[in-house]
């Protein structure tokens, strides 16, 4: 909780009709915002409501259309991030910003002015680390870091600037809940001894609540509500963000309100023990093993195995094997050891399509990877799995592929102008069920979803959600790789925790049980004790 | 079967059709401004040289064109110049920079000499033989390059390239080499070393229309563009091609491997360029001898042809006439005296100003579709 | 077999050998020296070819025009980076594909240079050999590295010089940073696409270095094919090096080694079809790079191009 309360302090950066246009759609319109020095201050929102666009601001690496920045009362301009270091303002990016190949100091070293000096720069990351706890190792290679050190890194980069305000944007996406609370710690601590200013940007409702002393809550690119933090509770702060009340239990969970509630009510019973324990699981992965190139343990000795009509969850920090794990059953990395087979028949690991043939339908977590394909159009998208049933003799009936890319469009609510529309110009939202009705039109034996609701907003989440559910109750095993544990709580059946590339811990739905979860996350065996 | 769009998109649908129009004006502008340049250097240097533009340009045309006898001359070299180009579409379409294309061309020219000189056979037999032979030749060659990149990740960029030098040495070898191709006639017209010619009837049949003579390879050219243009948009095979040269793991999601489909596609467009050189030999190119310079810069040329087309295989038809054009025209040059290289400076300067407009063309659309596609960047 | 054992051993001792071999491997260095940075900053530029070309053109004209090596070496410098320019804007201020434009401007560069070589007709001449007392009475080696024209030791300082820039200032860091990840470079505030516009006009000048070195340090006279593929061959150095200095040197010199080779055998006398050996230095470089390419990790975002906002 708060242990202050900065009310009454001045204002140390503040935002005036900030506007941005991104060709047609306004990210940001016409936003005040005022931070105050001292407070910890979240900037809560979903998916695209304009809150990262608007920091991106702030440190000058989007240009406004409009609007002023002022900092302590000073109108200035920043073009760019090395100007807002000037001003004292830095952000603590959630992906990109460490080169993996650099060492931890070369790294914090980067973005600098004036020679680079090696000594001095580690023995400033020693002291950082020392001051705020933040311990590593300022000669490894980030390569070899995991992610919550490599947000140490991030952090400390950030600070070696010695900021005063401190911008955070979605912090805790790649760090487990122990871990997340000693970021927070560390926030507090510096904004207690240190005089910083904390901006703190997320969509997750418990960690705004606990972590912040003032809320500012965005929707479609607009403040919708200002609020001091003790005035108010998570259920409100749903409601300001989603512009309606929030019912459904999922999405609620979606936002994170709900993760310790009462979702464990809402499962449907019959589904949760139904299952036929003695049907042939769809899927079924025995001591699956793979290194990566430079010798990283991908996956070591993984086995799971998911049954007709249920949904298992995967739960993870990520980066513990989630991606190498969805991109093995997209047929994309072959195993080193180990099997993958699909109702009883043994698939080989890496051979081109061969999962998809199996039955096995994969939603990738980043779409422009795997997913889909950008240059192509809505209808070629949509036609990418089933080729074969779109083409007599190896020719492509064009009536055929609109019939069926108009029919997903309607059944998938997918909006787009017309099916040759190119897969572009679509929204994220719109992009990802494209993904998805790709995924489940070939009528899959297996779906393996991964992540499938980042970067979506509210509905989105809650019709992906509904999707798997649907998909889970025609007979099709649900594979859920995702970190969110509001989605997996509200969505699996049982839940396995992934932990360096392998499966630490399972639990049963009825049987969950946030703390113990909390410690698998963070690689306790078997959630016995802390490290 | 409509899906109406929501209300905002409607919108979107609006604000987008006025900015076509403007998007479009630009472009022209943009491509009138970049040809404009790419011709005012060009005139600059023909100024140099103390002669005038429109003289030249007279000049050109008379030799590409309106000479008598001039345009088939045209055509002739337009055959293996699209040929060409077809092989660079092909292998671009799938992701793939195959600009080794000279020296593909010469492997295909030689296995066509091979074919004609020193094997016996029926004369329509050995022509088609030699044809297809020339194209697997050159799409063997380039398929050291698909080896090379799919089993040891050597960009297919620098291989082709390499391979290049080494096909001239190679024609070099069999041209001067006794059992291989050179022509040991005491009586051949000229001292230079080279390969026995073709025999009468193993060369393609040649047309004559108006006074214009051209080789029958320019049908086998045009047809062959519009089956490459049919297998890329309504083929199962193309739609494949073109997925793996857009997104290799949902290709190789779906069951398109690249080491295999990346393969073909490089054969094919070797072997494109290997049927090129196999039909300038059959069509007459240094009255039908292989030469140690035999490709004069088809290959290249046909690459800037499939670049100036944008990889597109019917709009590539009309650029192979131009660049033709302009080679053959410069054989008019030396009267003006200004020298015939003018005409490769032309052409790589037109297809640089070509690139010019797309370019910013798409760094304008990938800001607009960035936007557009996510709202906020945060990921 | 012993003949053939003897010949090798006859050439591999040969004092002229190993002075042709540094000659041109010299040459392969300094536009490898160029690309390995470039390549650093990740891009592929086979406009090496024809900043090399256009380098060894400008140099020749230089010299024509004054009867200074320095001026022809200078001239070599902008002729090189006349190219980069074309390259680096291209590809790294508008968008285009950086193949399309190197591949282009190779081909622009042969036109243009074969057609002012037509008109302007340059001559050159070699510049003298000095001699560094001591070292270059070293066998074998002595002369080989310390006998050389003098435009051979401007090579050498710049070796030490290259990596200084690129391990030891904050430009050769965020070099290595937009080559690796320019994401993360970006949202650091470098700006990803000038340092990379940067690092191709240094390789550029380099190569364009280089030509003027192999007309006025080394051959004496220009010719239009004289350049021959070569910078294609300095980029498979940068690869046999796995994108590290030493490698690379190494590698050049190794090219160096192949084209030497068939140039020494005609000279001892021995005799072999003189197309194979032409087409030696290339075979050889296609087969190491077979063998080598795989066992190095390259620059992440090698031949990616940097787009912000853009994976």
């Amino acid at each position: 909780m708060p242990t202050h309360s900065p009310d009454e302090a001045p204002a140390i950066l503040e935002l005036r009709g900030m506007t941005k246009r991104f060709g047609s759609v306004v990210a940001c319109d016409d936003v005040d915002f005022v931070l105050k020095r001292g407070e910890i201050h979240g900037i809560l929102g979903e998916n695209g409501a304009g809150k990262s666009t608007l920091m991106r601001m702030v440190i000058g690496l989007i240009l406004p259309d409009r609007g002023s920045i002022l900092i302590d009362g000073k109108p200035c301009q920043i073009f760019d991030p090395v100007e807002a270091a000037k001003h004292g303002i830095a952000m603590v990016h959630q992906h990109y910003s460490l080169v993996n190949a650099l060492t931890v100091w070369e790294n914090v070293a980067l973005g600098e002015e004036g020679p680079v000096d090696r000594a001095a720069t580690r023995d400033l990351i020693l002291s950082i680390s020392e001051r705020y706890g933040l311990e590593v190792d300022p000669d490894a290679h980030v390569r070899d870091l995991t992610a919550g050190l490599r947000q140490r890194v991030e952090i400390i980069k950030c600070l070696r600037r010695e900021p005063r305000i401190i911008i955070l944007d979605e912090p805790t996406a790649v760090l487990t809940p122990t871990e997340s609370e000693h970021l927070f710690e560390v926030l507090r601590e510096g904004v207690s001894k240190s005089g910083w200013t904390v901006a703190l940007v997320s969509h997750k409702l418990n960690e705004v609540t606990q972590a912040t002393d003032r809320i500012t809550i965005m929707r479609d690119g607009r403040v919708v509500e200002r609020v001091l933090t003790r005035e108010t509770d998570a259920p409100t702060l749903a409601r300001a963000m989603v512009g309606r009340p929030v019912a459904l239990i999922n999405e609620a969970a979606a936002l994170g309100a709900a993760t310790s509630g009462p979702v464990i009510k809402t499962v449907d019973r019959e589904r949760d023990v139904g299952r036929d324990t003695e049907s042939r699981p769809a899927l079924e992965i025995t001591d699956a093993s793979l290194r990566a190139k430079d010798g990283a343990v991908l996956l070591d000795g993984l086995s799971l195995e998911v049954y007709p009509g249920e949904i298992v969850g995967i739960a993870g920090v990520e980066g513990n094997g989630q991606t190498p794990l969805a991109r093995v059953l997209a047929s994309l990395l072959p195993l080193e050891k180990g099997t993958v087979s699909v109702d009883g028949a043994t698939v080989r690991t890496g051979v081109a399509g061969a999962m998809l043939s199996a039955g096995i339908s994969v939603i990738p977590a980043d779409r422009f990877h795997s997913g889909c394909v950008t240059e192509m159009t809505v209808a070629e998208n949509l036609m990418v799995a089933c080729i074969g049933k779109m083409s007599r003799s190896g020719v492509l009936q064009p009536d055929q592929v609109r019939e069926q890319a108009l029919t997903l469009i309607e059944e998938f609510g997918i909006h787009t102008p017309s099916p040759d529309t190119p897969l572009a110009q679509l929204s994220g939202g719109n992009q990802q069920r494209v993904v998805l009705a790709r995924a489940l039109c070939i009528s899959p034996r297996v779906l393996v979803a991964h992540q499938p609701t980042r970067g979506l907003d509210v509905g989105a989440i809650e019709y992906v959600g509904d999707r798997l559910r649907a998909a889970a109750e025609s007979g099709i095993g649900v594979l859920l790789l995702t970190t969110d544990l509001g989605e997996l709580a509200s969505l699996s059946h049982r839940i396995k925790v992934i932990y360096r590339g392998s499966i630490i811990g399972e639990m049963r739905r009825d049987e969950l049980d946030m703390e113990r979860l909390g410690l698998l996350l963070g690689g306790s065996q078997d959630g016995e004790s802390a490290a | 079967m409509t899906h109406a769009p929501p209300p905002k998109l409607e919108n979107v649908m609006v604000d987008s059709s006025n900015r076509r129009w403007s998007q479009l004006r630009d472009v022209t502008i943009l491509y009138v401004l970049s040809i404009g340049a790419a011709l005012t250097i060009s005139g600059f240097l023909v100024a140099m040289t103390g002669n005038s533009a429109p003289k030249v340009l007279k000049a050109l045309l008379d030799g590409a064109f309106l000479a008598p006898g001039r345009w088939g001359t045209t055509l002739s070299i337009a055959a293996p110049m699209l040929l060409v180009a077809l092989g660079m579409v092909v292998g671009v379409k799938a992701g793939l920079f195959n600009i080794g294309q000279e020296g593909q061309l010469l492997m295909g020219a030689l296995a066509m000499a091979f074919v004609g000189t020193k094997l016996q056979g029926a004369g329509l037999v050995l022509l088609i033989g030699g044809l297809t032979l020339g194209a697997l030749a050159g799409g063997a060659y380039a398929g050291v390059a698909a080896v090379m990149r799919y089993r040891r990740g050597v960009p297919e960029v620098i291989s082709t390239l390499l391979l290049v030098f080494i096909a001239f040495q190679i024609v070099g070898f069999a041209i001067t080499t006794d059992w291989f191709l050179r022509d040991l006639d005491p009586n051949r017209p000229s001292k230079a070393v080279t390969s026995a010619p073709l025999p009468e009837g193993v060369r393609l049949p040649i047309i004559r229309i108006f006074g214009n003579e051209f080789h029958s390879g320019l049908v086998i050219a045009l047809i062959l563009a519009v089956i490459v243009a049919y297998v890329l948009a309504r083929t199962v095979w193309g739609f494949k091609l073109r997925l793996l040269g857009q997104n290799v793991n949902v290709a190789q999601m779906i069951g398109v491997g690249a080491k295999k489909a990346g393969s073909l596609a490089l054969f094919a467009s070797g072997a494109f360029a290997g049927l090129a050189g196999a039909v300038m030999l059959a069509g007459g190119a240094s009255s039908y001898r292989l030469t140690t310079g035999f490709s004069t810069n088809i290959g290249w040329q046909g690459l800037l042809v499939a670049l100036l087309a944008r990889s597109n295989p019917l709009a590539a038809i009309p650029m192979a006439v131009l660049f033709a054009a302009l080679r053959t025209g410069a054989g008019f040059l030396a009267a003006t005296g200004v020298d015939r290289k003018i005409v490769d400076v032309v052409q790589a300067l037109l297809v640089l100003a070509l690139l010019i407009p797309p370019a910013v063309q798409e760094i304008r659309m990938r800001r607009r579709a960035r936007a557009a596609a996510s709202g906020e960047t945060s990921e | 077999m012993t003949d053939i054992l003897a010949a090798i051993a006859d050439i591999f001792t040969s004092p002229t050998m190993y002075s042709s071999a540094v000659r041109l491997g010299g040459f392969l260095a300094f536009a490898a020296l160029g690309e390995l940075v470039a390549e650093k900053a990740g891009t592929i530029n086979i406009s090496v070819e024809g900043s090399l070309l256009a380098g060894a053109f400008a140099g020749a004209v230089g010299y024509d025009m004054t009867g200074s090596t320095w001026v022809g070496l200078l001239f070599g410098v902008v002729g090189g980076l006349l190219v980069g320019l074309i390259q680096a804007n291209m590809s790294h201020r508008l968008s285009a594909d950086q193949f399309i434009v190197g591949i282009t401007a190779n081909i622009l560069v042969v036109g243009f240079v074969g057609f002012l070589n037509g008109v302007l007709n340059p001559a050159a001449r070699r510049a003298s050999i000095i001699e560094i007392p001591i070292l270059s009475n070293i066998p074998l080696i002595g002369p080989a590295l310390f006998g050389q024209t003098w435009p051979t030791y401007i090579l050498y300082p710049l070796i030490p010089l290259t990596w200084w820039g690129l391990y030891k200032t904050r430009w050769g860091l965020e070099v290595r940073a937009v080559g690796e990840n320019p994401q993360a470079a970006d949202v650091s505030g470098i700006d990803v696409n000038k340092r990379r516009r940067q690092a191709i006009y240094y390789g550029a000048m380099l190569a364009g270095l280089g030509g003027a070195f192999l007309v006025v340090g080394q051959v004496g006279s220009f010719d239009t094919g004289m350049v021959g593929g070569r910078g294609f061959i300095a980029i498979a150095a940068v690869y046999f090096g796995g994108w590290r200095l030493k490698g690379m040197l190494f590698g050049a010199l190794l090219f160096g080694f192949a084209d030497a080779f068939r140039l020494t055998m005609p000279v001892l006398g021995y005799r072999l079809n003189a197309h194979m050996m032409a087409a030696f230095p290339y075979v050889l470089t296609l087969i190491v790079m077979y063998f080598v390419t795989k066992e190095f990790r390259q620059p992440a975002a090698l031949s990616r191009p940097f787009v912000r906002g853009l994976r």
